[in-house]
């Protein structure tokens, strides 16, 4: 029922496969875990441009003391950015890579609870049905820009997406995310 | 074995923490083991027990010098507690904890019916143990419903999640929860810290559903811990019944600190984490020394010797472990039980007939709401079903999602 879903449903799913991966990352080795760590890669690019761009905007007009609670959240989300772009760029290979990503994913599980905690609930307070279905809607166009799955050699818009360093991938998914809330 | 009474504990005065001892590091929240949870959560009962059990005897106590002993030991408890319940990390929600909750409720009372000498006490718990595993079975579906989370990141695969003894089934007229108690002059020591440890854990999830309630917005949430909520209630009135009410003031502070001791050991002999495992121990060093002092208090005012009530050294200690051909078992035969008076019975008879009446008012309650909803939003329910189908055809679900 993907039509009738909201944005607040879409990102909770998001942040549950978040943690799946996560968990998924350090458990596993070698190709599986490459294959983890890359979609956590998308999917918190993804994930982490929809909130910037679609969600805490409507956060900051809608909830009480919006500026605020958004704020914190933007923090986060730089710190969280930063530390991942370092992680895309070491590779699941380097030796200091298991205990850096703890570290990116006790900063996002953080930020995901207080998000949970702080602004979904208020969003869905304040903010109508018909809208908060809405923005669902602009974050799964601006995700279609990375597809869900990268083919193992073929080089598809996903491989393409994080070739390159982690920074561009968040200015390509801003792009889209801008264009969706347009439409 | 370990006998606590041989012991020597920490002395109380030398008890107290600071704050930075007492500022103690959560544990994981994804990669913890979780037993580990399940152990914190039980000793979080046992301790809360401690505290109010505490307060309930200095209310009616009249001697200022003991109610001045129980503070102190009783503040001592309040540490403790505070230091257990705050191994939890701050990440999960209330409903995934509340999940973690059911899952002690289902291994623990599983562990203490199969190793409960008594056959009337063991039938108590055989037939509880059943309703806390549906309870566990629809919050795992108000989870995913609600916050997208499936049970098995806080399960894992150690407890299955399926229908049990529907919850809507669960609610009796009040009366029919009371059981008859043991006897105390002839009771297995054993069973009266199964009593104890049972009754301690369902008065805490009483306790969290009552408060964590209110502050979920959606409905569907609101409805299931009012609800379930209820039957915690009921479980409370089960297990409590159970306990000798000739027992002493000062019997019952003994059998409460020996208690502490026997599942602080138990739990530290089992532990995973080395950090947990710690606090298990030094607790276990303050609680006999708690016992020795609860010992004397027994001697000075009751007459009688301690030894002669407790075990002659700590028994079998409890484990957290599967139990899924256990309840598989007891799904297979039990199902359909309800309560009459103190005994069981197959019928429903006319008293939960009414009481049914009265209370669902024809309606369907959230418990079965809950199902319905995920339902219609994933297109099945949630469970999770490691070794077989439901033993019972007719809780069959269609297929399962992945
Ligand atoms: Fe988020
Ligand atoms: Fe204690
Ligand atoms: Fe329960
Ligand atoms: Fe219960
Ligand atoms: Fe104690």
């Amino acid at each position: 029922m993907p039509d009738q879903e909201d944005v607040v449903d879409l990102l909770l799913a998001q942040h549950a496969r978040i943690e799946e991966l996560f968990a998924a990352v350090l458990a596993g080795t070698g190709e599986a875990r490459r294959e983890s760590f890359h979609e956590l890669v998308r999917l918190l690019a993804v994930h982490e441009t929809a909130e910037e761009e679609i969600v805490h905007p409507l956060a900051r007009r809608s909830i009480d003391a919006g500026d605020d609670v958004v704020e914190a959240r933007l923090a986060e989300e730089r710190a969280a950015k930063e530390l991942l772009a370092e992680l895309h760029d070491i590779g699941p290979d380097a030796p200091s890579f298991d205990s850096r990503i703890v570290v990116l994913r006790d900063a996002v599980l953080a930020h995901a609870t207080y998000e949970e905690r702080y602004e979904f609930p208020q969003l869905r307070h304040s903010v109508d049905a018909d809208r908060l279905r809405g923005a669902a809607r602009a974050v799964r166009a601006a995700e279609a820009v990375a597809p869900t799955r990268p083919h193992p050699g073929v080089e598809s818009a996903s491989a393409n997406l994080l070739a390159g360093p982690a920074v561009a991938v968040f200015d390509r998914l801003r792009d889209a995310a801008r264009d969706a809330m347009r439409h | 074995m370990f006998n606590p009474l041989d012991h020597q504990g920490i002395p109380l005065e030398r008890q107290l923490r600071n704050w930075r001892e007492l500022d103690v590091d959560p544990i994981d929240p994804l990669a913890a083991d979780p037993y580990t949870r399940c152990r914190i959560i039980a000793l979080n009962g046992i301790e809360v027990e401690a505290i109010l059990f505490s307060h309930h005897f200095a209310r009616t106590c009249t001697d200022p010098e003991v109610k001045r002993q129980l503070a102190e030991i009783r503040y001592i408890e309040a540490q403790q507690q505070r230091v257990v319940n705050w191994l939890l990390p701050g990440v999960p929600s209330a409903l995934e904890t509340t999940i973690a909750y059911e899952q002690v409720a289902v291994d623990l009372t599983s562990w203490v019916a199969r190793m409960e000498p008594d056959p009337y006490l063991q039938q108590a718990y055989e037939f509880g143990v059943l309703e806390d595993f549906d309870h566990l079975y629809r919050y795992a579906n108000l989870f995913e419903l609600i916050e997208r989370r499936r049970a098995a990141k806080v399960v894992d695969d150690l407890t299955e999640v399926m229908p049990g003894r529907p919850t809507k089934a669960h609610h009796r007229h009040p009366v029919d929860n009371v059981r008859d108690p043991y006897d105390r002059t002839t009771v297995d020591p054993l069973s009266k810290l199964h009593a104890l440890t049972i009754m301690a854990a369902e008065q805490q999830t009483m306790n969290f559903y009552m408060n964590v309630g209110p502050q979920y917005m959606e409905p569907i949430a609101r409805q299931l811990y009012q609800e379930i909520g209820l039957i915690e209630e009921e479980h409370v009135t089960h297990y409590e019944s159970l306990v000798d009410p000739g027992e002493t003031w000062w019997e019952r502070l003994v059998n409460h600190e020996y208690n502490e001791c026997y599942l602080y050991y138990s739990f530290m002999t089992q532990e995973s984490d080395p950090k947990v495992r710690a606090i298990w121990e030094l607790h276990l060093n303050m609680e006999v020394e708690q016992l020795r002092i609860a010992c004397d208090l027994m001697r000075r005012h009751d007459g009688r010797e301690p030894a002669d009530i407790l075990a002659p050294a700590l028994p079998e200690p409890v484990r957290f472990e599967p139990n899924k051909e256990f309840l598989r078992n007891l799904l297979a035969t039990q199902i359909d039980l309800t309560t009459l008076g103190a005994g069981y019975v197959r019928e429903a008879h006319e008293r939960f007939e009414r009481m049914q009446q009265q209370l669902h008012g024809g309606e369907a309650p959230a418990s079965e709401r809950v199902i319905d909803e995920h339902r219609a939003k994933f297109g099945d329910e949630y469970r999770i079903e490691t070794a077989g189908p439901h033993p019972v055809t007719a809780l069959r679900g269609e297929k399962q999602h992945a």
